[in-house]
């Protein structure tokens, strides 16, 4: 029988059971720390990208405390050159920049966690039971993934938009729709190696239904995949959010969104250039702690998946 | 290999097919028609005058029948190269994307062979001298050009144009047939922009697959057969290492489409990117099928060539 550091390892899928026991994930309570310390001496820059992840997640979490004004407050004098008052500046009609970026990390991570959450989940069932069954069935989902990748990203996502009308939610089902054949696709992959695994076989054998095969045995084994999918493309989903609301197609003005503060700031970039600095400066400084702990991740979770097309 | 060629190209076309239809679907999701936008803009109460013209337009621009019917005459029609009357401008479609398309393949074209000329040396130069300040150096340069998104880096070089060189887009467009310094000048600056983006992946991947490959036995035969470190670097290693590459450049041309897009925007190119945007914001249905159809296109036809190469280059590909 596994014992529990296995068992809990067998969520990983065997690769990813190594990983953890590297990990130093056991169940033991004074091993995190230690953890820690080992993660920022072997990854040096995945460290770096989480203490930048970290500090994001807590300017969300905390917006309402941190930020000195209203993310949609027109209460003072527009163009005002960063000072002590408004350390960023105000933007062209009198908001508070600091605040608004601040806010902004509130949606960029709102909207990145849930459209890869959403996508990436339902990209993942898609394609784990499709390479399942396999068939005709499997072969169809395949075109229609090929259809749905037809279509260059930013273009499909600015189309969904124009279908959709512009707000948040709308932007997450477009990101969403945008993520789930790439994740259908590379799930269906592992799954299909997975499928052929002789612990499935048995699990067939002493009578397990198909569903029961699919969720208990063949979707828990491709944890480590998902698990990098979703790192990598947080990242994505927030630039893409910018891009669309840059291109003034993602979320509606007045909402503090990082592209739409950059797209409000290049038509006023001579008299007031801190309008394009702190919220390019912000998505970039995010992209880049993401990237650099996504890297770190995937380094962790599977050597093999290492110099792939990051 | 002719009968890999033969199943791509099976599979090429019902995919075009499908994203077309997908897009067609989908544009028809759109709460507000042209009808009612055309109507509505005057900003006025809703009356029974407004809903007749609204049925008026709705008929002439054929909107008023089954999505199927419409999605059949649409691509009858542009078989024959004919993708209907844009809404807005008043001209055809066909006319527009002609217009269009040769301005945002030059951007296209002149970023792919910038990037790829600057990323793949350095690239080699990283890996082979590993671990050393060069390596680091490259390694933070294409880290960043990843973490840039490109709208950021393209609005931090106009804003440098702007206030440093009183430089602005020109506001007349200047083929390279009619003046070629001229439109490369134009083209000068989003091309940077987009070469430093999507040259960063390509030289952490050149790296990356060059490291692996100065792994391999047979490199280590080469070295053993005294062959010098420059041979062994361009000729066995670089020459193995490039695959991956090709097909990322693939994968990537949905990006590179992307970024023309928001380069096109920033740097006031009227090319398709800027048409499509303004044709989604008009919801001018036909201009905007026509121009995704198009791209749609091309990003199919990057990808089949580049895994037809990548089948002739690699030979356990083709015989899989």
């Amino acid at each position: 029988m596994p014992e529990v550091a296995d068992r809990a390892g067998i969520a990983l899928g065997a690769r990813g059971r190594e990983a953890r026991v590297r990990l130093g994930l056991a169940p033991r309570a004074g091993a995190l720390a230690r953890w820690l310390a080992w993660f920022a001496v072997t990854q040096p820059l995945g460290a770096i990208g989480a203490v930048i992840v970290l500090a994001l997640v807590v300017t969300a979490i905390l917006a309402p405390q941190l930020a000195p004004h209203g993310a949609k407050d027109a209460a003072f004098a527009p163009y005002l050159s960063p000072s002590a008052e408004f350390p960023m500046g105000t933007d062209n009609i009198g908001r508070d920049v600091l605040s608004r970026v601040i806010w902004g990390a509130r949606l960029s991570l709102y909207v990145g966690l849930v459209s890869v959450a959403f996508g990436i989940t339902l990209g993942a069932l898609w394609g784990v039971v499709a390479a399942y069954f396999g068939g005709p069935a499997d072969s169809v989902s395949q075109r229609l993934v090929d259809m749905l990748m037809a279509l260059p990203p930013i273009i499909l996502a600015l189309s969904l938009m124009a279908a959709l009308g512009q707000s948040v939610n709308n932007v997450i089902i477009a990101l969403a729709l945008l993520l789930i054949p790439t994740a259908a696709r590379t799930l269906r992959s592992v799954a299909l190696s997975i499928k052929e695994t002789p612990y499935v076989e048995a699990a067939r054998a002493s009578g397990c239904s198909h569903w029961r095969v699919i969720f208990l045995h063949v979707l828990p084994n491709t944890f480590a995949t998902y698990v990098v999918l979703f790192t990598v493309n947080i990242a994505y989903a927030i630039v893409v959010e910018a891009a669309l609301s840059f291109l003034g197609l993602g979320a509606p003005p007045d909402e503090p969104s990082w592209g739409g503060m950059l797209t409000a700031g290049t038509q006023a970039m001579e008299t007031a250039p801190w309008m394009i600095f702190f919220p390019g400066l912000a998505i970039s400084l995010t992209v880049f702690g993401l990237n650099l702990l996504g890297d770190a991740i995937r380094d962790l979770t599977d050597p093999r998946l290492r110099g792939g097309l990051g | 290999m002719r009968k890999y060629i033969a199943r791509r190209l099976l599979l090429f076309i019902p995919t075009l097919l499908g994203a077309s239809i997908l897009i067609f679907v989908l544009l028809r999701l759109v709460p507000g028609d042209i009808a009612e936008i055309l109507v509505y803009q005057s900003g006025t109460e809703q009356s029974a005058v407004q809903e007749k013209q609204i049925q008026e337009i709705r008929q002439e621009f054929g909107l008023d029948r089954p999505i199927a019917v419409q999605y059949v005459v649409w691509l009858g029609n542009a078989l024959r190269g004919d993708f209907g009357y844009s809404y807005t401008q008043r001209r055809p479609v066909s006319e527009i994307v002609a217009e269009r398309f040769p301005r945002s393949m030059e951007l296209a074209i002149l970023t792919l062979v910038v990037a790829v000329v600057w990323a793949i040396p350095l690239g080699v130069v990283s890996a082979a001298r590993q671990n050393t300040w060069v390596d680091y150096v490259v390694r933070l340069v294409s880290i960043s050009g990843l973490s840039l998104p490109i709208f950021f880096t393209g609005v931090l070089i106009l804003y440098g144009l702007v206030r440093f060189f009183q430089w602005l887009p020109p506001l007349e467009f200047v083929a390279f047939t009619v003046d070629p310094m001229e439109n490369l000048k134009q083209f000068v600056w989003p091309t940077l922009a987009q070469a430093y983006y999507i040259s960063a992946p390509i030289t952490r991947l050149t790296r990356s697959q060059m490291l692996e490959v100065i792994r391999q036995d047979y490199i280590r035969t080469a070295r053993a057969k005294g062959l010098g470190n420059r041979s062994v670097v361009y000729h066995h290693a670089l020459r193995n290492s490039l695959l991956p590459v090709v097909t990322f450049l693939g994968w990537w041309g949905g990006r590179l489409l992307g970024g023309i897009v928001i380069m096109e925007i920033i740097f006031a190119i009227p090319g398709m990117g800027t048409a499509l945007v303004q044709a989604v914001n008009y919801r001018d249905y036909p201009t905007v099928q026509a121009l995704v159809f198009v791209m749609s296109l091309i990003f199919l036809a990057l990808n089949l060539i580049v895994d037809l190469l990548y089948a002739w280059l690699d030979p356990r590909i083709r015989y899989a």
